[in-house]
């Protein structure tokens, strides 16, 4: 029996030894990367007596010791040796093969930074991380872009569903984002004077451009058939901000295919103006299948997913947009600023740049004149510095100036479009007029 | 509402049901087991029709009879090669299935390698049809797509209760013992009807593709009401099927038009068959129709 209870007892404390081990190593570790950190901030930005305190009460003096020499050996302005910039790309996925390509724009802008030696004598690198087309896998790059390389600054994500993810951390992180390609009208309501920025028109203004054809008609009775997924959403909801919520609303899956009911309780109801919002492979359908119901005597609006010649290749869709429906799509990117990127692009990298090629050389570009601007590798501090410059730059996709609400572009036109009918059978898309908004004061 | 086309969309997309859930429910009452590679067989029939009328730039009628027999062609072949011998070693129900639907991956991964995986267009103005009374508006397709579902299933009762090969068809589906027993030569009947349930699923893809537009997803999309319509029918029987085809069809169409009314979403209309299908496998598992079938 002792010896047994000699045994347990002896058991126990090695138990409690090796707990205490795992536990001191862990606090040892915590302490000293907090105290690290929180050394070099504390002593970067001068402060001997904040940083000692600091770090002294959250770790060991190492940590400490370390981070204020890190410090004082820059002094002011604080620029680390490699300024990082981070990047959320889909290079797979849906959106992979667009990419791969749209990247492209800001590592050109990194490039010619380096070239001309850096901001201040110090490189940039831009660290690309793969986002999959996944708003999760956007996230969680997000946190390993902050997090393991402490980047202050990130280009991206690409797609909506990435933005409102990522969104939220950076702004708790205090780290800048630049959309190059997000088009929702949410980023300007959820992130307004935050951390999220976007170098491309917000879809408000496709959908007042949209608002003003309907409201240009006389039309008493609107139905909005409008696909139910973000992009559809965002618009509908700006567009009935504008010309009130009509008599009829139907969204529909984007993916059935197949819309005749649908288009059944839209002739129901008898509108004379139709708001539709669609990509390319349901509208194809929506629109045939409008011509079979007989709604081509009712005028359709639509938006920038179905522009395009696909729409073309189904004579019955194109016959009935010829009879029925003008849309809206972004003004494409002209003038010699584009032409010069278009030229520096193809010597770069043997091809012509992508969509949203020109935006995201215009984040990466914006981002770095920021850093120079202000001289400090700082989320907050960066964005003060873009709002100020972007309003004396000039880009690739345009001036960038931003709204009071810093996260949209103040200007961006848009082309109205129709089809027609070139020769029986043959047709083709016009541009008859073009949109910009009203100007802000 | 006009209820007059409600009706008559309700008879379109019943008449596409019926056409890729007949095949469904004959392999199932031959074979035993849901055979999830129909969803490609629907889409390949789609995509040979495409490839004959675009491609090749034969008459879309000719179009259509090729992708009733290549699609055809594709189930007696993956039944030769792939479902009998498994059986024959003792494959159970869920083995076969998993089969199918690993045989399903590779049947429209190949097709996308074909064809690509983008959307394709047939490319064909079909003459427009209005009725002042009753009022009715529709195109070409769908009008021969309800002719053609009707004339199907009239040749199939015609082919089931007239013919030696219809009986023994029915005969394997109902006891595979007896009719091997009684001299039936099981594995020739059965291929035959995987033959005549591929080359109908075909017809439908084909059918649905010209009507709206092409993609990869085509057949499966259309697998989930298919396989309510069988349940609903009774799984193997081809009469009860018949009439779950319109029942889905229209449960459907009255669908969105009262989503519509509740001012809800029209996107839940996929719900729909999922809602039949769940409701059916809790309350009545054998089928609506199962009870009838002795006069069959």
């Amino acid at each position: 029996m002792v010896s047994r209870k000699a045994v347990s007892t002896s058991m126990a404390l090695i138990a409690i030894i090796i707990v205490a081990a795992i536990a001191g190593g862990a606090g040892y570790y915590v302490g000293n990367s907090l105290g690290y950190s929180t050394g070099y901030q504390a002593g970067s930005s001068g402060g001997f007596q904040d940083g000692n305190r600091t770090g002294f009460q959250l770790g060991n003096q190492t940590g400490y010791l370390q981070g204020y020499q890190a410090g004082l050996s820059k002094g002011a302005p604080i620029l680390p040796d490699v300024i990082k910039i981070g990047c959320l790309m889909d290079l797979s996925g849906g959106l992979g093969p667009m990419g791969v390509k749209i990247q492209l724009g800001a590592k050109l802008a990194v490039d010619e930074v380096n070239a001309r030696g850096g901001i201040r004598g110090r490189p940039i690198q831009l660290i690309v991380e793969d986002t999959e087309t996944k708003p999760a896998k956007a996230l969680e790059a997000a946190r390993k872009l902050v997090e393991v390389d402490g980047v202050q600054v990130i280009i991206g994500p690409l797609i909506s569903g990435a933005a409102r993810l990522v969104g939220p951390y950076v702004t708790e992180k205090r780290v800048l984002l630049i959309t190059p390609s997000v088009s929702g009208p949410f980023l300007s309501y959820e992130f307004a004077n935050g951390y999220v920025m976007r170098v491309c028109p917000s879809d408000e203004l496709q959908a007042a451009a949209m608002s003003d054809l309907v409201l240009n008609g006389t039309h008493e009775r609107i139905a909005f058939l409008i696909m139910n997924n973000p992009y559809g959403l965002g618009i509908e909801g700006e567009v009935k901000k504008r010309v009130g919520n009509g008599t009829i609303t139907i969204n529909y899956d984007e993916t059935k295919l197949d819309y005749r009911a649908e288009l059944e309780s839209i002739k129901a109801a008898n509108p004379d103006v139709v708001v539709h919002v669609g990509y390319y492979e349901d509208g194809k359908v929506v629109f045939r299948q409008a011509l079979e119901a007989g709604l081509e005597n009712v005028r359709w609006i639509t938006a920038e997913g179905c522009y395009g010649t696909p729409m073309l290749e189904d004579p019955m869709c194109a016959e009935f947009m010829s009879l029925a429906v003008t849309g809206t799509t972004p003004k494409p990117i002209t003038g010699i600023i584009y032409d010069d990127f278009k030229a520096r692009h193809r010597e770069a990298f043997g091809m012509d740049p992508e969509v949203y090629g020109d935006t995201s050389y215009d984040a990466a570009m914006l981002a770095i004149l920021g850093i120079a601007y202000c001289g400090e590798y700082n989320g907050t501090k960066i964005r003060d510095a873009v709002l100020e410059i972007s309003k004396n730059y000039i880009g690739p996709s345009g001036h960038k100036m931003f709204k009071p609400n810093g996260v949209d572009i103040m200007t961006a036109s848009y082309i109205i479009w129709d089809i027609e009918e070139v020769s029986p059978g043959q047709y083709r898309i016009t541009h008859v007029a073009e949109w910009s908004p009203p100007s802000p004061g | 509402m006009n209820l007059a086309q409600i009706l008559f969309d309700s008879f379109v997309l019943g008449s596409i049901y019926l056409l890729a859930a007949t095949g469904l429910s004959l392999t199932y009452g031959l074979s035993k087991f849901p055979n999830f590679a129909q969803a490609e067989f629907i889409t390949f029939g789609a995509y040979m029709a495409y490839a004959f009328s675009n491609q090749l730039g034969v008459h879309l009628f000719l179009a259509f009879f090729s992708a009733f027999l290549s699609s055809g062609a594709l189930a007696a072949l993956s039944y030769g090669l792939v479902f009998a011998p498994l059986s024959r070693r003792g494959s159970s129900t869920v083995q076969l299935m998993v089969a199918s639907i690993g045989l399903g991956l590779i049947i429209r991964h190949v097709s996308m390698q074909v064809w690509g995986g983008g959307i394709l267009s047939f490319r064909i103005f079909f003459p427009i049809y209005r009725s002042p009374w009753p009022p009715i508006s529709t195109s070409l397709v769908w009008l021969s797509v309800v002719v053609d579902a009707a004339v199907t299933a009239l040749a199939l009762h015609l082919f089931l209760t007239r013919t030696r090969l219809g009986r023994a068809m029915r005969a394997t589906s109902d006891n595979i013992d007896l009719a091997k027993s009684s001299g039936i030569n099981v594995g020739k009947v059965a291929l035959q009807g995987w033959f005549l349930a591929g080359a109908l699923a075909g017809l439908s893809g084909a059918f649905l593709a010209a009507g709206t537009t092409l993609v990869p997803l085509l057949g499966w999309k259309l697998l989930l009401p298919a396989f309510a319509v069988t349940i609903l029918g009774g799984a193997g029987s081809f009469y009860g099927a018949l009439a779950a085809a319109y029942i889905v069809g229209a449960a459907e169409n009255f669908g969105v038009a009262g989503l519509t009314a509740l001012r809800l979403s029209a996107d839940y209309r996929t719900a729909i068959s999922f809602i039949i299908l769940i409701l059916l496998l809790l309350f009545r598992p054998e089928g609506l129709f199962k009870a009838s079938r002795r006069g069959d």
